[in-house]
């Protein structure tokens, strides 16, 4: 299982992610995506699958590349996502996510943040003794 | 995130301006320079501001100080507020976060002839209909859809494709906006095609965080013969809109950031801070980058062009008049995150074409310069300085000391004082809806999100009197006039 909490910064806002495997922790950054988003994010219906496929060089850039896309596909297909599944390969260079949610409809949902990018200040992914834990800052 | 006050030294070398000397870190190429009030220092020493002054000061090429205007604030490897000038002739850089993720974020001001007794009765219907048809917000398009073919010529273009292509404007639009709203030396060859897809359906469209489109009165004239050349007078409506490059230009500064991660080590860079990622100008990288960029702060100018027009139909319905019967005249628009090639004196007499980084900060060219509108010259190029929702804003002029100190720059609005998440807990706390307090100060304040209202309050600011005084009395700028709002809409 994995959870979030968001943290301030001066301009911007931040996620603190755990979990209890590397998994997971994609799975909880990405509702914490969501959440940022929405103020409601359990108003969003999984109607809709979507499959996101990324490689990327390392850990780190595998996880902010799932963060970006998940942005990229809010701005530019107006998807609002809730559940996932995510399988990442052994060496942590590749993800296959199947993602449900919905088109957004702004009569049900509520805006919040426009998230414009993800930062690499203060970006870090670790392996923990319970698990793994993310921080990861947007631009807003 | 952990916020530790600044513990380097910092000595006061004038009345308002204050000295990291490049003794602090060895790395240091030339001295940081901040110009702040002693009010203003106190709040800028809280965080690592300053530190980030010191850092920009290690990039190769720059010249003379690396500086920081009164509103300076923590940002991501350069502080917002930030001012770094490099000669690319001695191997100076250009870093896409000293321009930021917003490329051409920026303000312009459109006047009236409407005076606030017109308006005061209209209020409310003036800003539903502004808020109806202006799109604000996370996820929200607008009218303008610009397909691949397109969005080449406003990449390329800027504003004069959809004046002159489209009839989306006049002239006299172009004329008096910054660069003339075009950039030599955009391709949009070098823009990504997720830039293209996130931009497409966003030109004309506010966007979200401290954005705004706000009617406002201007309460206090402070220059009588610089209002005049605007054509500005005491109880007049303008409108003030404040965006910039919307996704296209996030996606640009993410791409060369990703694009530029082994670059510095490729050219023997080292750097305090991998944030201060950065090309020599003259490397292809470092062209890759300039020649984005540029194609999206034509894009910015497109973006604010089209906000304008919305908003001239906008008070064209509501007040049953052409917009050119109302006056609704561009008096300037300019860009505060922005990199520039210009001209300016090094130091031991040199002249040289420099890189200037303009982060969170504003060109600010004196009378004569031949950069300005005809119109302008004898007085100095408009400045325009937008407060935090429902405080004041201001006009200013660009003056000599700018030209002689700063790299022709001043500040360019109030900087945070309060991270969002407090702003926000402020408002629950006090158990305020911060419309309602608005209200009470006869502001009308409309946006998509509750929380962004809250996020945005005036608190949340430093005061923009303050930091307009710091740059006024150091003789950067010149004040002109202050408006103050009487409704605003947001994302």
């Amino acid at each position: 299982m994995g959870s979030f909490e968001v943290f301030e910064h001066t301009a911007d806002v931040g996620l603190r992610i755990a979990a209890t495997s590397l998994g997971e922790l994609f799975v909880a950054a990405a509702r914490g995506v969501f959440s940022l988003v929405v103020e409601n994010p359990e108003a969003i219906e999984p109607w809709q699958t979507v499959r996101i496929e990324i490689e990327s060089e390392d850990l780190l850039g595998l996880f902010v590349d799932w963060l970006r896309e998940l942005i990229y596909r809010f701005e530019t297909e107006h998807l609002l996502l809730r559940e996932f599944r995510v399988q990442l390969s052994a060496d942590s260079r590749k993800l296959t996510a199947d993602c449900r949610g919905e088109k957004a409809d702004w009569a049900r949902h509520l805006p919040d943040n426009e998230l414009k990018a993800v930062t690499y200040h203060g970006l870090k992914v670790e392996e923990t003794p319970d698990g793994w834990e993310a921080e990861v800052i947007f631009d807003i | 995130m952990p916020k530790e006050a600044y513990g380097g030294p910092l000595e006061q070398v004038g009345p308002y301006q204050w000295k990291i000397p490049k003794s602090y870190k060895e790395s240091m190429r030339v001295d940081g320079l901040i110009y702040a009030d002693e009010k203003l220092i106190g709040q800028i020493r809280k965080d690592q501001a300053l530190d980030q002054v010191a850092n920009v000061a290690t990039l190769p090429g720059i010249q003379k100080a690396s500086l920081a205007m009164p509103d300076i604030h923590w940002g991501y490897g350069f502080t917002i507020g930030g001012v770094a000038a490099t000669d690319p002739a001695e191997g100076g850089v250009i870093s896409p976060g000293g321009v930021g993720y917003d490329i051409n974020c920026g303000v312009r001001v459109i006047r009236t002839n409407l005076t606030f007794e017109d308006v005061r009765n209209r209020n409310r219907e003036l800003v539903e209909e502004l808020f109806r048809r202006v799109p604000t917000g996370v996820g929200r398009t607008g009218k303008y859809t610009f397909k691949q073919k397109e969005m080449r010529h406003v990449l390329g273009e800027g504003p004069s494709y959809l004046v002159r292509k489209h009839g989306l404007g006049t002239e006299r639009d172009l004329e008096y906006t910054e660069a003339g709203g075009y950039l030599e030396g955009a391709d949009p060859d070098c823009v990504s095609d997720r830039a293209f897809t996130r931009g497409e359906e966003q030109c004309g469209t506010l966007g979200s965080g401290n954005h705004f489109l706000e009617v406002q009165v201007l309460d206090r004239v402070h220059d009588e013969e610089a209002a005049k050349v605007f054509g500005l007078f005491e109880g007049q409506i303008a409108i003030m809109i404040h965006s910039g490059s919307r996704g296209l230009g996030y996606q640009v500064c993410d791409d060369a950031l990703a694009r530029l991660r082994k670059v510095p080590e490729k050219y023997g860079i080292t750097l305090p801070d991998r944030q201060l990622v950065c090309a020599p100008v003259h490397s292809s990288e470092g062209q890759h980058y300039i020649a984005a960029m540029r194609a999206a702060a034509n894009f910015a100018w497109c973006n604010r062009q089209l906000l304008m027009q919305q908003t001239r139909e906008v008070f064209e319905t509501v007040f049953g008049r052409s917009w050119e019967d109302l006056d609704m005249q561009l008096i300037y628009d300019v860009a505060h995150n922005i990199a520039k090639f210009e001209d300016h004196d090094v130091g031991d007499g040199k002249r040289t074409e420099v890189c200037v980084h303009r982060k969170g900060a504003t060109r600010a060219f004196p009378p004569n310069h031949p950069e300005i509108p005809e119109a302008y010259r004898p007085v100095g190029q408009p400045v325009l300085i937008p407060g935090s929702m429902g405080t004041a804003s201001w006009l200013l002029v660009g003056q000599p000391g700018a030209m002689d100190q700063t790299f022709g720059t001043t500040c360019h609005g109030a900087g945070r004082a309060m991270s969002r998440t407090a702003a926000d807990k402020d408002a629950k706390a006090r158990h305020v809806q911060i419309d309602r307090e608005l209200e009470a100060l006869g502001i009308i304040a409309r946006a998509r999100s509750r929380k962004e209202l809250a996020e945005e309050q005036p608190k949340a600011y430093k005061d923009v009197d303050l930091v307009v005084d710091v740059v006024h009395k150091a003789g950067l700028s010149k004040k002109v006039a202050r408006f103050r709002p009487i409704a605003v809409i947001k994302g």
